[in-house]
C-alpha cells in the first residue's frame, strides 16, 4: 500500500511538472502559432498581411526569451538542485557627477531613472547571452517540451476516446490513459539535461566573466602592493634612515671632541652604539613584516611552528612536511593569513588554545585554524578578514569561516597550487 | 681558545676575527658557506665556533644545519650561533639534545666585546648563552605548566637570567642581590622543577631545557 501510494504521489507530481514544462516550453511556439493564425485570418489577398505576423514573431520571441530561460533555470534548480549559472552581463555602477548628471558607463543622463533605463537596455542589447537564450527557446519545444507533452496528451486522448462508443476510439482512449500514467513520473525529466547542455554560459561568456574577475583582482593586488611599498618606504625613512643619520652625527661630533673633551666623546660613542642597536632592532621588525626569516629559510611548515611559539596561546601545529615547499608568494599569503587568524583568536576571541592544520588535497593546500574562543567572528567591510579573503583571491584561494556565537571558530583557507 | 668563525659576509667575518684575536684567542679556521662550516667543524674540532644561521649556497639555514649535524656527531661540541634574528624554534632545536655548550645571540651582541667574548667562554665551558630577546619571548609565550606556576616571580626572573647564561654572581648584580641569595633561589627552583643534584653547570642547562619544553 505504501509503495503504491508513493508511486501515485510521484506520478501526480510528475504529471504536474510535465504540464508546467509544456506550458513554459510551448509559450514561444504558441506566439508563433498565434502569428500564423493572424496571418491566415487577415487573408491571403492583402499583399502586406505577412508584415504584422512577422513582427509579432520577432518581438514575441525576443521579449519572451529571457523570462522563459529564467523560469526554466528556476524550475531545474528547484526540482533537481542543479544550479545553472545564468552568465548575464551585470550593469555597472551609476555615478552622480558634480554637474548633477548621471554617468552610467555609456552616456550622461539627466535623471537617475533615465540613466538606469539606458544602461539596462545597452547592457541587454550587447549581451552575448541573448543568442544562447534564443537558441535555447528554439530547441526546447522540440526536445524536452515534446517529451513532456506525453502525459497531458495521453490524458486528452483518454478523455476523448473513452467518451465515444466506437471500439477503435475506446482502444485509443485506453492506450492514452496507460501512456499518461506510465510516462507521468519521467516525462518532465529531459528538461534538466537539455537546460544543462544549452543554457549554461558558453566558454566565451565564462572567459569574459573570468577576465572581468581577474581585472578586478589585478587592480586589488596592484593597490595592495603599492600601499605595502609605501609603508616600507615610510618605515625605513622615519626609522632606520633617521637613526643612521643621527648615528653619523654623533660619530662626527665625537671625532671633534676626541681631543678637547674625551669624556663627552665617550658618552656620544655610547649613544651611537645604542642607536645602532636600536636601528638594527627596527630593521629586524621591518624584515619580519615583509618576509619572516624562518619562512624564507625553512618554508611554510616550520614558519608556522615558529609562529605558534611566538603567539601567546597554546597552539598545536600539524603539518604534512614532505609536501609543503610551495611557491614563495603562496607560502607568504598562507603564512600571513594564519598569522592574522591566530592574532584574531588572541585578540578578539579570547581563546586559550588553538589548532593549526596544514594539509594538501587534490587541488592545492588547505590551512585550517580552530580555536576555543567565544566565536561570533564576522566579516566587516574593510576589516581584516575581508582583506585576507582578497589576498587569497589573488591566487584563486578561498576562505571559509564558521563561527557560531559561543564558539568554536573554525577558519579554512584553501589555495590551489599547480605545483602540487 | 681555538675558535672557528663561520660567516658569509666578509666585513663581519673579518671584524669578528679581529675582535677575537684582540681579546687574546686564536681563530683556527674561517668558513663562508654551509658545507665549508661542516668540514671545518669536523677537521678542526674547535673549542667553540661562531656560526651564522643564513649562509650560501642556498641562503637558507645552512649554518644552523651544519651546527646541528656536527653536534649530532660530536655531542656537546660547543657552538655559538650568531644571527640577525633570533627564533624560538631554532633555540629549541639547538637545546633539544640537552648537552649544553650552546649559545644563540643576536649579531649586535658583538658590539660589546667583553660580553661577546664572555659568552664565547661560557659556551666553550659547556654552559649556555641565550639572547635576552629569546628568553623574553619564552617567558611571555604559551601557558606555563604546573611546575612553573609554583615558581615565585623572583625565581622566575632568576631562571630567565640563568637561561641567558649568566653566573650566580652576574645574576646577583643584575637583581641587586647577594650571590648567596641567588644560590638559595637557584636551589629552590631546581627543587621545584624536580632537577636532581649533579654537577651545577649541567643542572642550569637542564633547568633552561625544562623551561623550553614546558
Amino acid at each position: 500500500m505504501g509503495q503504491l501510494g508513493l508511486w501515485v504521489v510521484r506520478a501526480a507530481v510528475g504529471f504536474g511538472r510535465a504540464c508546467v514544462v509544456v506550458a513554459v516550453s510551448l509559450l514561444v511556439p504558441a506566439v508563433w502559432a498565434a502569428a500564423v493564425a493572424l496571418g491566415i485570418w487577415w487573408g491571403a489577398e492583402n499583399p502586406w498581411s505577412w508584415l504584422l505576423p512577422v513582427v509579432l514573431v520577432c518581438v514575441g520571441t525576443v521579449a519572451l526569451s529571457r523570462p522563459v530561460c529564467r523560469i526554466v533555470r528556476l524550475l531545474v534548480a528547484r526540482w533537481t538542485a542543479t544550479v545553472i549559472p545564468d552568465g548575464y552581463r551585470q550593469p555597472g555602477q551609476l555615478t552622480r557627477l558634480s554637474t548633477g548628471f548621471w554617468w552610467n558607463g555609456f552616456s550622461y543622463e539627466r535623471t537617475r531613472r533615465d540613466a538606469l533605463m539606458d544602461q539596462k537596455w545597452r547592457t541587454r542589447r550587447h549581451d552575448p547571452a541573448n543568442w544562447r537564450d534564443l537558441r535555447f527557446i528554439a530547441i526546447v519545444p522540440f526536445t524536452a517540451g515534446l517529451v513532456a507533452c506525453a502525459p497531458p496528451a495521453g490524458v486528452v486522448a483518454a478523455v476523448l476516446g473513452l467518451g465515444r462508443s466506437e471500439s477503435v476510439a475506446r482502444l485509443v482512449g485506453v492506450l492514452g490513459a496507460v501512456l499518461a500514467v506510465a510516462a507521468a513520473p519521467y516525462a518532465w525529466r529531459p528538461i534538466e539535461p537539455v537546460a544543462v547542455r544549452f543554457l549554461r554560459p558558453s566558454p566565451a561568456m565564462a572567459l569574459a566573466d573570468r577576465v572581468t574577475e581577474l581585472t578586478a583582482q589585478r587592480a586589488d593586488t596592484t593597490v595592495a602592493q603599492a600601499a605595502e611599498i609605501r609603508r616600507i618606504e615610510r618605515d625605513l625613512h622615519d626609522g632606520a634612515q633617521a637613526r643612521l643619520v643621527a648615528l653619523g652625527l654623533s660619530l662626527a661630533t665625537a671625532r671633534r671632541l676626541m681631543e678637547t673633551d674625551p669624556d663627552q666623546a665617550k658618552a656620544l660613542m655610547r649613544d651611537a652604539q645604542a642607536g645602532a642597536t636600536a636601528s638594527l632592532a627596527e630593521l629586524r621588525e621591518l624584515i619580519r613584516g615583509i618576509s619572516p626569516p624562518v619562512l624564507s629559510e625553512r618554508g611554510l611548515a616550520d614558519a608556522v611552528r615558529a609562529l605558534a611559539l611566538d603567539i601567546p596561546l597554546d597552539v598545536s601545529v600539524s603539518a604534512d612536511d614532505t609536501a609543503l615547499r610551495l611557491d614563495p608568494p603562496i607560502e607568504s599569503a598562507v603564512y600571513f593569513g594564519l598569522a592574522e587568524l591566530l592574532t584574531n583568536a588572541v585578540r578578539h576571541a579570547g581563546a586559550s588554545r588553538a589548532r593549526v592544520c596544514l594539509t594538501r588535497d587534490d587541488l592545492g593546500i588547505v590551512a585550517e585554524v580552530e580555536d576555543d574562543g567565544r566565536g561570533g567572528a564576522g566579516e566587516r567591510a574593510g576589516g581584516g578578514l575581508e582583506g585576507l579573503r582578497r589576498r587569497l583571491a589573488v591566487f584563486d584561494g578561498t576562505l571559509e569561516i564558521t563561527s557560531p556565537p559561543g564558539g568554536p571558530t573554525r577558519a579554512r583557507m584553501a589555495v590551489p597550487c599547480e605545483s602540487l | 681558545m681555538r675558535i672557528l668563525v663561520a660567516e658569509d659576509l666578509y666585513l663581519l667575518r673579518d671584524g669578528m676575527v679581529r675582535l677575537i684575536e684582540a681579546c687574546g684567542h686564536q681563530v683556527v679556521a674561517t668558513a663562508a658557506t654551509g658545507p665549508e662550516t661542516l668540514d671545518a667543524l669536523r677537521t678542526w674540532r674547535p673549542d667553540v665556533s661562531v656560526i651564522d644561521v643564513r649562509m650560501p649556497p642556498t641562503q637558507s639555514d645552512e649554518g644552523l644545519r651544519a651546527a646541528l649535524t656536527a653536534r649530532a656527531e660530536v655531542p656537546g661540541l660547543p657552538v655559538l650561533i650568531l644571527s640577525q634574528h633570533v627564533e624560538q624554534l631554532y633555540a629549541r632545536e639547538l637545546l633539544a639534545d640537552g648537552s649544553g655548550g650552546i649559545g644563540y645571540l643576536l649579531k649586535e651582541s658583538v658590539f660589546d666585546a667583553d660580553q661577546f667574548v664572555g659568552a664565547l667562554e661560557r659556551v666553550a665551558a659547556g654552559g649556555t648563552a641565550m639572547d635576552p630577546a629569546v628568553i623574553a619571548k619564552l617567558l611571555s609565550s604559551g601557558s606555563p605548566d604546573r611546575a612553573f606556576k609554583r615558581l615565585t616571580d623572583r625565581e622566575f626572573a632568576v631562571l630567565g637570567l640563568m637561561a641567558e647564561g649568566l653566573s650566580n654572581q652576574a645574576i646577583g648584580r643584575r637583581l641587586f642581590l647577594s650571590e648567596s641569595a641567588i644560590g638559595k633561589y637557584t636551589t629552590s627552583l631546581f627543587g621545584k622543577l624536580g632537577i636532581t643534584d649533579d654537577e651545577d653547570g649541567n643542572r642550569r642547562v637542564r633547568a633552561v631545557l625544562a623551561y623550553l619544553n614546558k
